[in-house]
């Protein structure tokens, strides 16, 4: 297996990187990269917590090889926070509770991003289509949904 | 309800930030230099001898640094649960378990292990190995393995079984005279459950990276006890636990249960890897290993006989359980007899009789998860409790008014109960979850019928007496006046790293910003027993309330001695120590030295005395005298029991077999709340791994085979956002006598009673009696049920 050049970007940085193109991007994202907040919770697409945004859609980075994401745009959670402002529903998942292992929470907060640039006025229904594939285990996602809710609301009145 | 700074504040986590950010430190994040990765060879048979194994190609493939199997690794047999450190005197010590053996036990059992330098390359050196195995005849139900004619699956420890592959001691608990108790009621029912093993389905799978320094060994990894874990690997690895550091980096992914000591196998192959390849080496296991190879909840079938006089009196309660114990004991007999005590204790009955044991089977060993053996019994005797109040005409919540244990009455645990307000908590789950439309409700007979149920539960704050169970803290004030806090727990999502910093700021009365806390790591906190058994709070909140109780006397002794005066004259109140009588009397050069500017200090005037100091002045003035104050807390021999409701509304849809929860309410009495954030995720989380138990979570076997059919995470059926229903979290607060400024636990109790009160929403909507209920209640069990009833 040969490596190659693939060169894409990386919150909002170009990147080139030396991989196998069917290497998963969360690898590339961890290994080489050094970005760590990307967390790999099963690594068959079923848990969510490998979430990263692909030119702005929310996406499992356990199933994408790196090779498709040539040319194209990755933020992950390292990315969400601009400028040292954390993203509004960074700040309402710690003031709601809705953060408790922590292990999920990088995947639920890109997950969100990704829906909120879409749709700054989600309701329940979109809420839970843009979450489904994101498991948490501890919060019941009670408090999860309550930041998201909150989030939506402080974005709105900030725009 | 209290005029506490601290106690019961709102207080953000202190770990959100980081966990926002996406900063927060997992143990698959640690990289060392050098670092080799281990993958995992595991058995394709369910009990088989290993006839030979060749693993000649494994080791000449480039880049792999060691190979180990039952013939070259250390083969102390040993315990992965906190048992090994848990164990009193005279109970039965079951170890069962080797890194490897030459037997293998179920499918996924531990074969081999590589150490290489890329993942890939160990991932190819595993395929490398050739095993012949001699396959042996295997066991997936526990009423299958425990015939006496069938083969013994520890057939060498014989001497550890009380009966055929029945590992260590049955539970036994009676009280008054079962028969008599049947023949004072005027009716009986009886139920009997089965029930499948369900998966913790923790975020991060278990996780080790062990590293070595001279004799020293240092691992990382996702256990809930870190000290409990340094025992077990001086134990397996005969090394001193003074040479051995065992810490969280310092996150972990979640837990329930599953690892209450060792993380499955991955630290002790991390490390006998490492010790192979005298290089540091970082074991994760995949989903898939996590799914078939590490411990689940116990399955297996609980029977209850419950007799009760016209008025709804009980009179007798016989209990019997079997457990599948899958094939190794791991945490054993406390399972089955926590189930027993348990739930002989929720109602007054003066007639007991509880039989239970757990037996081995050819299946994945199943260990500990969140409720510890409770919900088994607690869906079960709940169910009875139902059918009774059906049978008599009384309305379940009238029954439980009526029998449910209160504060003060004699139960079957073996700590008093000194605190409960169950009956608030049920008075409000009935309000919430509006009880008084259940008849009405009723009356639909249409396709959609709709139901309500509820159940009620109690369980411990800690392991005292069933195991051992001591908890120490210290606490040092720094040179600037910030506190350190020191004890071994675990926060495994609980929140407890906040709510422990906020014990401590109230217990010293000092600001919480000024509160820091080490947890979680072996070589900066002492020893203890760490986050399970809804034990953190309860348990390292009393040590440190002891350990604080120590230091402030040494503070005020100190300050005393300053000022002339006796230290009953003294007080702290927000960091600053002062005269009661507001009196003059610390001279003013004990204020002389001002660095750590940033910290508070006492405005100076003229004055030659003053009547207050600041930590920060009092604690930098001690350091120029050469002291410092450190206290040291122990806490031992205490329990208490939390009490809590759970309340289901539920609508079956009779041609589909579907559930739909209307609405869901969880009631607690966890004593004093602490952190209302934190108590709140704990009993949302529950409740919807408690629903998930009910609904539609389940481990299952091909018979023919013994391999699971669970294998990824898409087959297993724990709850999306999209299955969420609405679900209400409340606590009723009352001070415990015994726990830090009036808490006790609460980790375990929200998973507990939601099966009993689904199982008897259901059986509520269809109108039936249901004398043999299978959880889940898939649309598949309901639809059986229906048919079976009509």
């Amino acid at each position: 297996m040969s490596l190659k050049k693939i060169s894409f970007f990386l919150n909002g940085e170009a990147k080139d990187v030396y991989a196998n193109p069917g290497d998963m991007l969360v690898d590339v994202i961890r290994d080489k990269l050094g970005l760590l907040g990307t967390k790999v919770g099963c690594k068959t697409g079923g848990c969510g917590a490998c979430t990263v945004m692909l030119d702005g859609l929310a996406v499992n980075s356990c199933m994408i090889p790196v090779g498709k994401v040539a040319g194209k745009s990755v933020v992950t959670i390292e990315g969400v926070a601009e400028n040292n402002e954390l993203h509004p529903i960074q700040e309402a998942m710690m003031e709601d509770g809705a953060v408790q292992c922590g292990y999920c929470t990088p995947g639920i907060i890109v997950s969100a991003k990704a829906l909120f640039d879409e749709n700054p006025n989600p309701d329940s229904e979109d809420i839970h289509r843009a979450l489904e594939g994101n498991i948490c285990r501890c919060t019941g996602y009670i408090k999860v949904e309550e930041a998201i809710v909150k989030a939506a609301s402080n974005i709105r009145k900030e725009g | 309800m209290n005029d506490y700074k601290s106690i019961g504040k709102r207080v953000m986590r202190r770990d959100a930030r980081e966990k926002v950010l996406g900063e927060a430190k997992f143990t698959c994040d640690v990289y060392l230099p050098g670092m080799l990765h281990a993958k995992v060879l595991r058995s394709t048979l369910p009990h088989a001898r290993i006839k030979s194994i060749d693993t000649t190609k494994a080791e000449a493939l480039p880049g792999v640094r060691a190979v180990l199997t039952y013939k070259n690794t250390i083969d102390t047999l040993y315990n992965q649960a906190a048992a090994l450190m848990e164990i009193a005197e005279g109970q039965t010590l079951v170890m069962d378990q080797k890194i490897f053996d030459n037997v293998v036990r179920f499918v996924g059992d531990e074969v081999a292990a590589v150490a290489a330098d890329t993942v890939e390359i160990a991932e190819a050196a595993i395929k490398l190995i050739d095993v012949e195995y001699e396959p042996l005849p295997f066991y997936i139900d526990p009423l299958d393995a425990e015939k006496q004619d069938t083969v013994n699956i520890h057939a060498d420890k014989l001497h550890l079984q009380s009966a055929h592959n029945v590992p260590g001691d049955p539970s036994h608990i009676k009280k008054g005279d079962i028969e008599k108790g049947f023949a004072e009621s005027d009716e009986i029912v009886e139920v009997k459950f089965k029930i499948a093993p369900v998966k913790q389905m923790q975020m991060e799978t278990h996780s080790a990276v062990a590293s070595l320094e001279d004799d020293r060994i240092t691992v990382y990894c996702s256990t809930q006890n870190v000290q409990v874990v340094r025992g077990q690997l001086a134990h397996i690895f005969k090394i001193p636990m003074s040479r051995i550091t065992v810490k969280n980096p310092p996150y972990v992914g979640g837990g329930f249960g599953i690892r209450i000591g060792l993380s499955g196998k991955a630290e002790v192959i991390a490390i006998a890897l490492a010790l192979a390849a005298k290089k540091p080496v970082k074991y994760i296991y995949s989903r898939k290993e996590d799914l078939i190879a590490s411990e689940t909840r116990h399955g297996g079938y609980v029977s209850v006989r419950l007799g009760a006089k016209k008025d709804g009196t009980l009179t007798a309660l016989e209990m019997k359980s079997i457990l599948n114990k899958g094939a190794y004991t791991s945490h054993g007999g406390a399972i089955h007899g926590t189930l027993g005590v348990m739930n002989t204790s929720l109602y007054r009955i003066p007639n007991i009789d509880y039989y239970g044991y757990s037996v081995y089977t050819n299946t994945t060993p199943a260990g500990a998860m969140r409720g510890y053996g409770n919900p088994q019994g607690n869906m079960t005797v709940n169910r009875a409790v139902d059918m009774m109040a059906k049978r008599l005409g009384i309305d379940p919540l009238e029954m439980r008014r009526k029998n449910a244990t209160g504060k003060g009455d004699e139960y079957m645990l073996p700590y008093p109960c000194t605190s409960s307000t169950l009956a608030g908590c049920m008075e409000l789950g009935a309000k919430e979850i509006h009880w008084d439309k259940r008849a009405e409700y009723n009356l639909e007979k249409g396709r959609v019928r709709r139901g309500m149920g509820m159940g009620i539960g109690t369980h411990f704050s800690g392991g005292h007496p069933f195991v051992l169970d001591y908890e120490n803290a210290f606490i040092t004030v720094q040179a600037d006046g910030s506190v350190s806090v020191a004890t071994a727990a675990s926060d495994i999502g609980t929140g407890c790293n906040t709510s422990l910093a906020q014990i401590a700021a109230e217990a010293l009365n000092v600001p919480l910003k000024k509160v820091y806390l080490t947890y979680a790591d072996t070589s900066s906190t002492p020893y203890g027993y760490g986050s399970h058994s809804s034990r953190s709070v309860f348990m390292h909140g009393n040590a440190i309330v002891e350990a604080a109780k120590n230091v402030k006397a040494q503070i005020l002794e100190y300050a005393a001695s300053l000022a002339g005066i006796e230290s009953s004259d003294l007080e702290i109140v927000d960091g600053i120590i002062r005269t009661i009588d507001s009196s003059r009397r610390f001279p003013k050069n004990i204020y002389a030295r001002r660095i750590f500017l940033d910290q508070e200090f006492t405005p100076l005037g003229d004055e030659e005395f003053y009547s207050s100091i600041t930590f920060t002045e009092l604690a930098h003035y001690a350091h120029s005298q050469e002291k410092q104050f450190m206290g040291l807390g122990s806490i031992n021999n205490t329990n208490a029991p939390p009490w809590y409701c759970s309340f289901a509304d539920v609508s079956v849809d009779m041609d589909t077999g579907r559930i739909t929860l209307n609405n869901f309410v969880g009631v607690h009495d966890v004593g004093t709340v602490i952190n209302p954030d934190c108590v709140e995720g704990q009993i949302n989380g529950g409740n919807l791994q408690g629903i998930g138990y009910a609904l539609g979570e389940a481990l299952t076997y091909d018979e023919r085979t013994g391999i699971q059919y669970v294998n990824e995470i898409q087959q297993y059926m724990q709850p999306t956002i999209m299955g969420t229903p609405d679900m209400g979290a409340y606590y009723v607060e009352e001070k415990e006598p015994n726990g830090p400024f009036g808490a006790k636990g609460l980790g375990e109790t929200p998973c507990i009673s939601p099966v009993a009160a689904i199982v008897n929403a259901v059986c509520n909507a269809l109108d039936i009696d249901d004398d043999d209920i299978k959880v889940p209640l898939t649309p598949q069990v309901v639809l059986d049920m229906i048919k079976k009833n009509s």
